[in-house]
């Protein structure tokens, strides 16, 4: 995953967790291409699709999503949006759709290579544009696509039915797999995915909850370079243990009173969606600059997949950020606000991402007023450079600044 | 009656959908909205509600904007606009299936922008054709069963959501048989071809399959006119009337549509299965050729080349929303799957803000410059 661009000092401690997170996420790719070359089948799989699956069976895959963010972090997403624009791909779609469905076409880019996938995994939970790129990649590659379909859920809990409907989905899917790659699955090996994967979740939990402290013992920016690993290699051993260091590191920057957060911190937010890789330092120094730190976002609550058994996993898939209902949304919000003492809310609004954007609005005034914090938005993309202006950006962060400031002042 | 009564009668309810609902209301009966793109219609046709489509209207967006980023499509935000501005009251609740992205967010931006009209959920699945697809579909009826027994009062009874599929079943089955006519007789407009399936969303089913009836019986009396440019139309929605103008002004008759508010609704009828549910479920289960009904063999795309092709349709104009993700990805395709074909296509982007047609109208300009040397089939 991206990271964001420093001036070198000294080499990274190698048992330091930023590196062994950073090695998880490149291993990945090394892993998969190796696969291939074996002769084995690798797949191209969604963020949000049940990683417990191919982690069972053994299999190799590697996540558009992931290299989208990659290439757009190292400059390349609008060169390859263009390609796709120039196939009759709309700029209006997803940016990561258009980026991934030129890598289709082209198949090398030096800012993130992946090896071609022999079949894609593909999961809605985050939005159904992820059926339609998919749908593209599987006739433009002539491979088959396995969709695990979990609807968007109205209602606050999950009902009975989207859970029988989840897990018989997840056993079709395991079912095509093991005949597809010839892999089997195997219940005790799933046992240890899910133990390792609930120990990575509630590593990553804990870790992002000493944003309670203030200061706040890290930067928040550092959790959108890290969440890759919550994504796609919670049920690694190299994962809990990398979450487990991360863990450790931020307690004990607590109790010596530092933190990855440069500068003194002067204000406390909450960041709405998705980084907007391509300015990723622009964003990043918009807030330093003015002391302020991104304490949390969504994702510090998003990759819980702590349960106890096959249905509390169709349950965890079934309640990812953008599959869950407003209420639900605005309530995980308001806690992580709570809990982490946030005085303001700066919100993304992705152009890429109209689930995301679409009742953000709406919801973002209620964790306004549930809070009695400020709200700020900024037009973006998370890869299309060409949707975010850094003057608007700083003018609105500037905005949010002095309500904080105003606020602050009437309190003392 | 003559063809220009009957056809004058569509218009009339196709251009005023605001008097239908007062009639309604004023006879009495309880409406409910029901949103694109698959509404579970027959279930509330069968307790006794008036079911009314809500694809939105032509018109500029204020108060949507307080909702909605600029970059949702227009027929999400302008149901939204309407109901925010009243156009809807009276109205007992709205129905919102989730078939895109889009729509899940209008649902939830619905509760708080329009709170008298109560939301109703559809929540469809893509896996739609095994068992366990059928069954989650059947639990996403019962869900809007209960809800409208709930904002009602009236009961649902199996028997008689079967007989609502019959009255379904033949209106799909005349609308069918009236496409097919329409591709002969090219002296029905544009224009006057929307009307007549924009009405359906506005008139109780058996009404207006009795005036569909009529208007194939006066069609089959008419000398049909021939010699114009045979064009198939893809899209949402394509119910402007300045821009199908333009159609009628290049001297284009729509031989066939691929249109998700025309003859994508008409496709599939409901008739296995033991329960008038397991029947609907069923029904939803065996349609495709839709941009929002999940498709990894692209079947959709295949189609359109081939009902162009059986068609004679000498191009294919793509009526593209603006802003719509399911659109937007299967448009490259059908370019492609036209190229290899050997069929002419051309893209035209609305909006339901757009005031002026005049891109669409050069755009057919130049199709009707390149088909006119051709000589028609
Ligand atoms: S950014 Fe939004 S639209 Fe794009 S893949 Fe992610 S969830 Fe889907
Ligand atoms: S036009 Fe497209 S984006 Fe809009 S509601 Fe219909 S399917 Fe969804």
């Amino acid at each position: 995953m991206a990271e964001e661009k420093k001036p070198r000092r000294e080499a990274p401690d190698p048992n330091s967790a930023k590196v062994k997170l950073g090695n998880i996420a490149a291993d990945a790719y090394t892993q998969a291409q190796l696969a291939k070359e074996r002769g084995e089948k690798i797949g191209w799989c969604s963020s949000n699709f049940p990683v417990e699956i191919p982690e069972t069976l053994g299999l190799k895959v590697c996540y558009p999503e992931n290299q989208a963010a990659a290439i757009a972090a190292r400059g390349a997403g609008q060169r390859l949006c263009e390609i796709s624009e120039a196939d009759g791909y709309s700029n209006d779609i997803c940016a990561y759709a258009r980026i991934s469905l030129a890598y289709a076409k082209i198949k090398e880019a030096p800012e993130q290579d992946v090896p071609m996938p022999d079949f894609l995994l593909c999961c809605n939970n985050i939005c159904n544009c992820m059926i339609k790129w998919y749908e593209n990649l599987s006739k433009e590659l002539d491979i088959p696509m396995i969709l695990i379909d979990i609807p968007f859920n109205p209602d606050y809990e999950v009902s009975p039915a989207q859970i029988a409907y989840v897990r018989e989905q997840f056993w079709a899917a395991i079912h095509q797999l093991e005949e597809l790659t010839g892999k089997k699955w195997d219940d005790e090996n799933f046992k240890k995915v899910k133990e390792r994967s609930g120990r990575t979740s509630r590593a990553w939990l804990d870790a992002t909850s000493c944003a309670c402290y203030t200061p706040s013992p890290f930067n928040g920016f550092d959790l959108l370079n890290h969440m890759a690993v919550m994504v796609t290699a919670r049920g690694k051993d190299e994962a809990v243990d990398a979450m487990e260091t991360l863990l450790k590191e931020y307690k004990e920057n607590h109790e010596k009173g530092v933190s990855t957060f440069r500068g003194e911190e002067k204000y406390r937010i909450m960041f709405e969606g998705i980084a907007c890789w391509p300015w990723l330092r622009a964003t990043a120094t918009g807030l330093k600059d003015r002391g302020i730190n991104m304490v949390t976002t969504i994702y510090a609550d998003a990759f819980g997949f702590i349960y106890d058994d096959f249905d509390g996993m169709c349950a965890a898939y079934s309640k990812v950020p953008n599959a869950i209902n407003l209420e639900l949304s605005r309530d995980k919000r308001i806690k992580l606000c709570k809990e982490n003492h946030v005085e303001g809310l700066l919100v993304h609004t992705n152009r890429s991402c109209k689930l995301w954007s679409g009742f953000m609005a709406e919801m973002s005034r209620q964790i306004g007023a549930a809070c009695g914090i400020p709200v700020v938005s900024f037009d973006g993309d998370q890869a299309d450079p060409r949707n975010f202006s850094e003057a608007q950006y700083n003018t609105r962060v500037q905005g949010l600044m002095e309500i904080m400031e105003q606020k602050k002042e009437a309190a003392r | 009656m003559n063809l220009k009564v009957i056809l004058d009668e569509f218009s009339k309810v196709a251009q005023n959908p605001k008097q239908q609902l007062d009639n309604y209301l004023g006879a009495g009966k309880k409406v409910i909205l029901v949103a694109p793109v698959y509404t579970p219609e027959e279930i509330v046709h069968s307790m006794d509600l008036v079911p009314m489509g809500a694809w939105g209207a032509d018109m500029q967006l204020q108060e949507a904007k307080t909702y909605f980023p600029t970059f949702i499509c227009s027929i999400v935000q302008s149901i939204l606009e309407l109901g925010i501005k009243g156009s809807y009251k009276g109205v007992s609740a709205i129905i919102i299936p989730s078939l895109c992205d889009s729509l899940k967010t209008l649902g939830q931006n619905w509760k708080y922008a329009v709170p008298d009209i109560p939301f109703i959920p559809m929540t469809y699945p893509q896996n739609r054709k095994p068992d366990f697809g059928i069954a989650f579909t059947k639990a996403g009826y019962q869900r809007v069963i209960d809800d409208l027994e709930k904002v009602t009062g009236e009961t649902f009874s199996d028997e008689k959501l079967i007989a609502s599929l019959a009255v379904y079943n033949e209106h799909n089955q005349v609308m069918r048989e009236l496409a097919e006519l329409l591709a002969v007789h090219g002296e029905v407009s544009a224009v006057q071809r929307s009307d007549i399936f924009k009405s359906a969303y506005f008139m109780r089913k058996e009404e207006h399959t009795l005036l569909v009836k009529k208007l194939i019986a006066a069609l089959k009396e008419n000398e049909p006119k021939k010699g114009r440019i045979r064009v198939l139309t893809s899209g949402i929605l394509a119910d402007n009337p300045d821009f199908l103008s333009y159609l009628d002004v290049y001297n284009m008759q729509i031989v066939a549509d691929d249109v998700a508010a025309e003859s994508r609704q008409y496709q599939q009828d409901a008739v296995d299965g033991e329960t008038g549910l397991d029947r609907l479920a069923k029904k939803f289960a065996d349609m495709n050729n839709c941009s929002v009904l999940y498709d990894a063999k692209k079947e959709r795309i295949a189609t359109i080349v081939s009902k162009a092709k059986a068609t004679k349709a000498q191009a294919v104009i793509v009526i593209l929303t603006k802003f719509c993700d399911p659109e937007e990805f299967d448009y490259p395709l059908i370019k492609k799957a036209c190229e290899e074909a050997n069929i002419l296509s051309t893209l035209i982007e609305v909006d339901r803000q757009m005031v002026n047609y005049e891109q669409a109208r050069t755009i057919l300009e130049t199709v009707q410059t390149i088909l006119s040397k051709q000589s028609p089939q």
